[in-house]
């Protein structure tokens, strides 16, 4: 009986930890002036993310969600709603936070990559994208957005560089328009090619997307996946090739590219070269023959 | 007269495909390199069943095919507060413009004061982008100058606690029914009664339903297993039972949608209803997505009870919605009115693909995202061709 006591503990211990989920990184009651935790933090799993967003939860989850913990405070009549959302790596905090950021307003005195507003903050960090709210929108409670923004990224760990868009070229880019894809969701955004992973990213593989603007080719969007290996960058394009949409329609097909015109008017070549493959979207011609 | 589509199954599959979604899961065969495949089969559902019920005094499109009133104000909203007074004005205007006639006479076109009905509302994204209380209080204003008795207006959602979050309370709406079709545990079991059951599945009318084939609400993406999906959707089958208060006790609906962007798509009229009358939806997102938006305004329940769209576009969301997101809330100080919804989502959408192009964003216009609005004048619901519809500026 004696020797189950620490084992009862230890599962009691566990069970609380998992309950509070990133409860650690939340400021105390009492932070910034009197603000009080109202209730205990919500903990969403990625089992039940549906359950916290309604509508858009699906691009979290494709690029790699593992726990979100919402804690609402109140001071007097206001509120803040904090929003800890805990992905896969950091790769996939930096992929959401692209797709939400719109253009950047930044707020002096916070060193994070971060955006600014009455009603919301948003930051990423390491492999945490949080979002801290102030529901109402009152005025004077916008700058303590970033006192709660600085004080959550004081507890997290620093965030390496996200080398994924080394795979762009740098001239030409359209500011804020570098994109982060593991699937099907996140391609939409950008072009429909194809039913499902037409890519075959799996929710792993990353590819860097972005607009261009100007040189020799003119205004085209860019789509660029590395894969593991030159086989399955050789399946990939095959999968694309033999399942692309048929709103799209073939021009030319060899082993390693296609060209197509595409269901707006525009044109795109799909390249392979090695493991690396190429989309570019959105031209307004199509590209003369390799 | 019976106005009933006559469309047997073959026409039916042709104007599904046309509204063709992400379905997946057949091999049809590899085809030689770089040969593009056809589209898989559609799913089957119960629309063919939807059509055969002939249509009602009041079924869709209404009186008024085709025609989209949009009134502007830029008095609307000052700062964040919504004008209560101004939005009264500009539904008079909406209304006038719509109908050709009085508040009195528009009203008794559409209602008769033993109605009882339904306002469905969108809490979704509140308080930055959903449906204002301001014109919800506005319409109710109308109704009750009708002669509707305040008790027999029914401020609706599905989910019960969203409603509350976005305002529509007792205390703001003295005397009006407030019904979400559902409860849900955001944490926990506390859905489940003493017998096991869903607390709500007594909200659903079994005898109505949007049959969707082999869509199974099990295993789905995104639920830890079938019992957290049950706690959303109260059910997992192939059916998606129409909350009892749609089938049974509204005698009309008002649809008041907000104005938002989902995806390279719209979450306006038709979404508000197509997804917000039934249960268990989370099925149908990524077999049938848009097509859920024609199929279930097009039975009876809905098509002959729906008399009336009023789009909220006091502010719009053009980009990351259905949430909100305040980086792509913009002031719209808009109201756009339709009998006719699929007409109305055509105009709400063109005009959003027109401001996110404004605003820097590369839109993905592939034709799916609209198809579903061409399904729906297919089957006789509305009208979906640009050149066909009348926008009335007011």
């Amino acid at each position: 009986m004696r020797a189950t006591v620490p084992a009862v503990l230890a599962l009691l211990l566990a069970a609380t930890v998992a309950a509070a989920g990133d409860d650690a990184l939340l400021p105390p009651s009492g932070f910034a002036g009197g603000w009080t935790r109202d209730g205990q933090a919500k903990v969403f799993p990625a089992s039940s993310l549906y359950n916290h967003i309604d509508g858009g939860a699906e691009i979290f989850l494709e690029l790699g969600f593992e726990e979100a913990t919402v804690q609402r405070y109140a001071r007097a009549a206001d509120e803040i709603v904090v929003e800890c959302y805990r992905m896969r790596d950091a790769e996939a905090a930096q992929a959401i936070y692209l797709d939400k950021c719109g253009a950047e307003t930044p707020s002096p005195g916070f060193g994070e990559r971060h955006t600014a507003g009455r009603y919301q903050l948003l930051f990423v960090r390491d492999r945490y994208f949080v979002i801290v709210n102030n529901p109402p929108g009152t005025p004077a409670v916008a700058p303590v957005l970033v006192e709660f923004a600085r004080a959550i990224a004081g507890r997290l760990a620093p965030g390496g560089n996200v080398r994924t868009f080394d795979v762009l070229p740098r001239a030409g880019i359209v500011p804020g328009s570098l994109r982060l894809i593991r699937g099907s969701v996140g391609l939409q955004e950008i072009a429909t090619l194809g039913d499902g992973d037409i890519l075959r990213l799996g929710g792993t593989l990353t590819a860097a997307a972005a607009r261009y603007t100007g040189g020799a080719t003119g205004d085209r969007t860019l789509v660029v996946v590395v894969y593991p290996s030159e086989a399955e960058a050789a399946a990939a394009f095959r999968h694309l090739a033999d399942h692309l949409d048929p709103e799209i329609r073939l021009l030319t097909a060899t082993e390693r590219r296609l060209v197509f015109a595409s269901y707006d008017g525009t044109f795109g070549v799909a390249a392979r070269t090695g493991t690396r493959l190429e989309l570019t979207l959105r031209l307004k011609a199509p590209l003369a023959p390799e | 007269m019976d106005r009933s589509l006559n469309l047997d199954r073959r026409e039916f599959v042709k104007a599904a495909s046309a509204c063709s979604a992400v379905v997946s899961g057949l091999v049809l065969g590899v085809p030689a390199f770089g040969e593009q495949q056809e589209r898989p089969a559609e799913v089957e559902t119960n629309i063919l069943d939807f059509m055969k019920v002939p249509k009602g005094k009041f079924a869709l499109p209404g009186p008024f095919p085709g025609r989209v009133v949009k009134v502007t104000d830029p008095r609307s909203l000052a700062g964040d507060a919504v004008d209560a007074k101004v939005v009264r004005g500009m539904l008079e205007r909406g209304l006038r413009k719509l109908t050709g006639d009085s508040m009195k006479k528009s009203f008794a076109r559409l209602f008769t004061p033993d109605d009882v009905v339904g306002l469905k509302v969108n809490p979704v994204g509140a308080p930055l982008i959903c449906t204002k209380p301001e014109l919800v209080e506005a319409v109710i204003g109308w109704l009750v100058g009708g002669g509707i008795p305040k008790g027999n207006i029914v401020i609706w959602d599905r989910f019960d606690y969203m409603l509350k979050a976005a305002g529509f309370t007792a205390g703001r709406f003295p005397g009006v029914r407030i019904e979400g079709l559902q409860t849900m545990d955001e944490q926990g079991n506390a859905w489940r009664d003493a017998g096991g059951r869903h607390v709500s599945a007594a909200n659903f009318d079994t005898e109505a339903y949007y049959f969707a084939k082999g869509v199974l609400g099990k295993g789905v993406r995104g639920y830890k297993d079938d019992e957290s999906y049950l706690n959303q959707h109260v059910f997992a089958g192939e059916y998606s039972y129409f909350g009892k208060l749609v089938t049974r006790k509204l005698t009309k609906i008002v649809n008041l949608a907000a104005y938002k962007n989902t995806g390279n798509g719209i979450s306006m009229a038709t979404k508000n209803l197509g997804f917000g009358s039934i249960c268990n939806t989370g099925r149908l997102h990524a077999p049938l997505f848009f097509r859920v938006n024609t199929e279930v305004l097009a039975a009876p329940w809905v098509r002959d009870k729906l008399v009336l769209n009023i789009t909220d576009g006091l502010r719009g969301q053009y980009e990351d919605g259905p949430d909100k997101n305040e980086k792509f809330v913009y002031p719209n100080h808009a109201l756009y009115l339709a009998t006719d919804p699929f007409a109305l989502d055509m105009v709400c959408h063109r005009e959003l693909v027109a401001k996110r192009k404004a605003m820097g964003i590369a839109v993905n216009e592939h034709p799916k995202y609209t198809e579903y609005l061409f399904y729906g004048e297919k089957l006789g619901l509305g009208v979906a061709t640009p050149e066909k519809i009348t926008l009335v500026r007011a």
